[in-house]
């Protein structure tokens, strides 16, 4: 998921050319195009994962027919879900998830956007008919049992808003023994909204994620199954997917999953058979206008099939979005792990659609940019790797997204800003003009400082203060904290780290402990002291050069009004660096003192006290006096009072001056154009 | 027959031999222009000044320095409410002048200081009550835009592609820019008409110019247009190129790159009222042309005669 505030940034160019009207996947993109799958029968590839080695513990295994009706945005389906009871204890009630009830008025997600907005609205955003969506269970079935329909009972587990119908159980007669398995057939109408949170519709394309029932996970010895909220994504077991879809003939599809077959059927319907292994969710997308580009990249795990389908008026910027995602493999392969599926799909949402865009499903990512997107404003890029490494950080290391939001989001902002910097360049990652630069790490820097000391990166998704808490923190301030450990522990063992959590914890659950452990265990090192203020605290890092004098020795002697230069370099300068611990949070930190004559020095102060003063006298007053002069403190939440230089340098100001000045004059000549 | 000079070039011309106007103008801009940054620019030193983290704005241009800037609890960026205060100062200043700026154009003489501003106040309420009617006349061109803004959003809204409401947005802006241009065309006619006429009544003033605009609608919206187009490429030439091509520590290059942009910009703008000014001065020597002289047609005596 990526927030998606970057319109401002959008430069209107007119261009020329584009297609009109609604496009067909004849559309050419150089010879990589896919034209419409071909009539009749078609085995598109061969059931993936067959006869391979299970790589996750395959807890649930839905099958799914569904048909789509186009024009009305619904989606009648039937689910059968068999459920391996693996818990160790007999289970006798099933929670389920219901995610598109959320888009009723007096849900509670909606009450919390009203309170504080999301990701992609206001607390103000209008609500129209449209918006609303709803998934509704017509019948509820057990193997073995028969209809359980009337004993499906909705639950509030957090909030107690019994409006709330994001989430309902079931009970069952008889409990299910540990290792057996139990079977939930259930038929089900979906309503999609018009795109209002990564799911839903937009003229023609449809996005559906969280479309269907998704039974609970059992986590730390007792059922977790969350309700929908404005700040909360998602947590779901490991298995297999087998899924139908009915739709028209003429929609281009793609899904997080391998297709099968594709089969037409006499009214005008087509039906596609999906299936995938070692995943925790399917979602799929269909439009009638999307371009489909092909291509293919080889890992150490093999050989990836690049899908990608481009909404009319974008395809400039289908080849930035390759390079990114290639960029994107390549090192998360080489650092910290072999993406070991067969697929890749990217959906780019056609315009106005951006609320499906930046966000991730295993083996699917929706993307986002505009036709003018200007080459040097990289959100395509960003967006795209954001949303690959998700492929790894919820993907396979499947975490509590409810509980621990930034074990996934914080962790994959770390590791987009490595991608970006180390693709991009570590200071031009996110804008590259002549005029403006900006790099990545920088950008989770001020995505953290928005909100730096409102809520703890630990805190439950859905309790931070607002949306704007919620955002700095589990993104910003877990990158920011993540990129301040490197210089405690050093890039290579921070890699080395990753890798090891990734190859660990890869299909299963872990939970933030099991990152910070492993990071303790590769690096050798008790980090309990950084993580309890930088991951379960709001301490705030801010230290700062209170002074830096230099003063004569013999300060009670006149100068002589000449002076004397002979007598200059015999001069003796009696100077005091005074470093002061602004902010509650106690980290080591260099200070780099330099010298009129070059000379430097460099002390280290572990932070603890207040303040520390460094006194020196020697023939050269000093120039300059700069804490962290590596700059790798980005926690630091004010890097202009980290450093004093003697003597003034007012360059970058007369800059800005200029700057400002230009623009009130030309302002005001362009407001007396009235008169 | 003595050709007339043509007004394109010749207001140009006047703009020149009149540049005085222009400096003054121009110093006014940039005095209050200062005033408006000068509060910034010291909020900004005290946290730049002695920081090496300033640096990052000389050698290129850290968009995450200045955010951060912006995100202090001193908003050492943020401009004050002083900053609208001298924009206004300077609207203000524009239209007060303006009676000075017609006169001394439409006069083609150097205008000391006394007349000059004898002039401005002269005409200054008159050009006063002009801004009132501009202001009732630019309502229902508010209320078009708006119009075409819904219209806008309902193209976006129901097109697949985006082309259609681009294309929307690009007809619809270049048709209301066509209109305000008319627009201010008219008023700035009634402004000569206003100063060259001694016209004082306004609503009288206006009926006249938009009988003259529309008599006379392709030669003067041609020389309006023309000017601002000029106006508005140097312009972007001069800001794309310190934008793109000048140098990232450059300051001295930079501030002259700058101001000749704005320099040029108000020039433009004079270089109308000049050849608006000569256009009309050409204009009223043809409408008030004296009659050709001619003789007393000789009657013979005897016609005389017999008349009385």
């Amino acid at each position: 998921m990526r927030h998606l505030g970057w319109a401002a940034f959008l430069v209107g160019t007119l261009a020329l050319g584009g297609t009109f009207g609604g496009g067909h996947a004849s559309n050419t993109i150089q010879a990589q195009v896919q034209a419409p799958a071909p009539a009749a029968t078609t085995a598109a590839s061969p059931a993936a994962g067959s006869g391979h080695q299970p790589l996750s513990t395959r807890i649930v295994a839905y099958n799914i027919d569904a048909k789509l009706d186009a024009a009305k945005h619904t989606i009648t389906a039937s689910e059968t879900l068999t459920y391996r009871n693996l818990t160790g204890q007999p289970q006798q009630t099933f929670p389920f998830h219901l995610y598109l009830n959320a888009f009723q008025p007096q849900s509670t997600f909606m009450t919390e956007v009203r309170l504080s907005g999301t990701r992609g609205n206001d607390p103000n955003s209008g609500w129209e008919p449209k918006h609303y969506g709803s998934i509704k269970v017509n019948k509820l079935e057990v193997e073995g049992v028969g209809d359980l329909t009337g004993k499906m009972e909705f639950i509030q587990p957090d909030d107690r808003n019994t409006n709330d119908r994001t989430v309902f159980q079931v009970t069952l007669p008889k409990p299910v023994a540990p290792g057996a398995s139990v079977q939930f057939r259930i038929a089900f109408d979906d309503q999609l909204p018009e795109v209002v949170e990564r799911t839903g519709y937009k003229r023609d394309f449809i996005m559906a994620g969280q479309w269907f029932p998704k039974v609970g996970v059992w986590w730390k010895n007792a059922w977790n199954c969350h309700q929908f909220h404005a700040t909360t994504e998602f947590f779901a077991d490991f298995g297999t997917f087998d899924v139908k879809l009915t739709l028209p003939q003429n929609e281009v599809t793609g899904a997080s999953a391998d297709l099968v077959s594709n089969i037409n059927n006499p009214d005008g319907t087509k039906t596609l058979t999906y299936h995938s292994e070692d995943v925790h969710d399917f979602s799929w997308t269909a439009s009638p206008s999307f371009t489909a580009v092909e291509d293919e990249w080889t890992g150490s795990a093999g050989t990836v099939k690049i899908h990608m389908l481009m909404s009319p008026g974008n395809i400039s910027s289908a080849a930035r979005y390759m390079t990114a995602l290639k960029g994107s493999l390549r090192l998360f392969d080489e650092w910290y792990g072999p993406y070991p599926y067969d697929r890749i799909t990217v959906v780019d949402p056609p315009h106005g659609g951006s609320d499906a865009g930046g966000m991730e499903y295993p083996t699917l990512i929706t993307a986002d940019t505009s036709w003018n997107m200007p080459k040097g404003l990289l959100v395509p890029e960003v967006v795209v790797e954001h949303e690959f490494g998700h492929q790894y950080w919820y993907g396979m290391v499947a975490t509590n997204e409810f509980e621990e939001a930034w074990l996934d989001e914080g962790i994959n902002s770390y590791t987009e800003a490595k991608v970006m910097d180390e693709l991009y360049g570590k200071k031009t990652s996110v804008l590259n003009f002549p005029f403006a630069q900006m790099g990545n790490s920088d950008q989770q820097r001020l995505s953290y400082l928005s909100r730096p000391d409102t809520d703890p990166v630990t805190r439950f998704a859905w309790q931070f203060y607002g949306s704007n808490s919620y955002g700095g923190v589990t993104y910003g301030k877990t990158a920011t904290l993540l990129l301040t450990l490197e210089k405690i522990i050093g890039e290579d063992t921070m890699r080395r780290a990753l890798h090891t959590y990734f190859m660990r914890y890869r299909f299963t659950h872990p939970t933030g402990e099991d990152f910070l452990k492993t990071i303790e265990e590769v690096s050798g090192k008790n980090l309990r002291w950084y993580f309890d203020q930088a991951v379960y605290g709001t301490n705030i890092l801010d230290y700062e050069i209170l002074k830096a004098h230099s003063d004569r020795l013999n300060w009670y002697e006149k100068k002589s009004a000449f002076g004397d230069s002979s007598k200059d370099k015999d001069q003796v300068y009696r100077t005091s660096v005074s470093v002061h611990r602004k902010g509650d949070f106690v980290f080591p930190v260099d200070i780099e003192i330099k010298f009129t004559d070059g000379q430097t020095v460099l002390e280290h102060w572990d932070g603890r006290d207040r303040w520390i003063r460094y006194e020196y006298v020697r023939n050269a007053k000093i120039k300059s006096a700069e804490i962290d002069p590596q700059h790798q403190v980005l926690l630091d939440r004010d890097l202009f009072n980290n450093s004093y230089v003697e003597e003034e340098d007012p360059h970058a100001v007369h800059k800005l001056s200029h700057i400002w000045l230009f623009a009130n004059e030309w302002l005001a000549q362009l407001l007396s154009w009235i008169t | 027959m003595t050709r007339k000079p043509r007004t394109f070039a010749a207001g140009a011309g006047l703009v020149w031999r009149r540049q005085r106007v222009l400096w003054w103008i121009y110093a006014v801009n940039l005095v209050l222009g200062f005033f408006g940054t000068g509060g910034m620019v010291d909020r900004a030193g005290t946290v730049l000044n002695h920081s090496l983290a300033a640096s990052r704005l000389v050698h290129g241009f850290d968009l995450s320095t200045i955010v951060g800037l912006l995100m202090r609890p001193d908003d050492p960026l943020t401009p004050g409410p002083s900053n609208l205060f001298f924009m206004i100062l300077f609207v203000a200043f524009m239209l007060f002048t303006t009676g000075g700026v017609i006169a001394s154009y439409f006069r083609d003489e150097r205008l000391p200081s006394g007349p000059f501003f004898e002039a401005c106040g002269y005409h200054f309420w008159r050009f006063v009550r002009l801004l009132v009617y501009f202001a009732i006349v630019l309502i229902p061109v508010g209320l078009v835009t708006q119009g075409a803004g819904l219209l806008y959003d309902r193209i976006d809204e129901q097109a697949i592609s985006p082309f259609p409401a681009v294309w929307f947005f690009a007809a619809a802006a270049v048709v209301i820019l066509f209109v305000l241009m008319c627009v201010r065309l008219w008023f700035d006619m009634a402004q000569v008409i206003a100063v060259a006429d001694d016209e004082r009544r306004m609503h009288k003033a206006l009926r006249r110019a938009a009988t003259l605009v529309r008599r006379n609608f392709g030669s003067l919206f041609w020389l309006y247009f023309r000017i601002s187009l000029i106006g508005w490429l140097v312009f972007g030439i001069t800001v794309q190129f310190w934008k793109n091509y000048m140098r990232p520590e450059s300051l001295g290059g930079a501030l002259f790159v700058s101001q000749f942009a704005i320099v040029f910009w108000l020039a433009s703008r004079l270089w109308q009222r000049a050849s608006e000014a000569l256009w009309y001065r050409q204009h009223q020597s043809a409408v008030f042309e004296p009659a050709p002289e001619t003789s007393p047609e000789l009657v013979p005596a005897d016609s005389v005669a017999a008349m009385r």
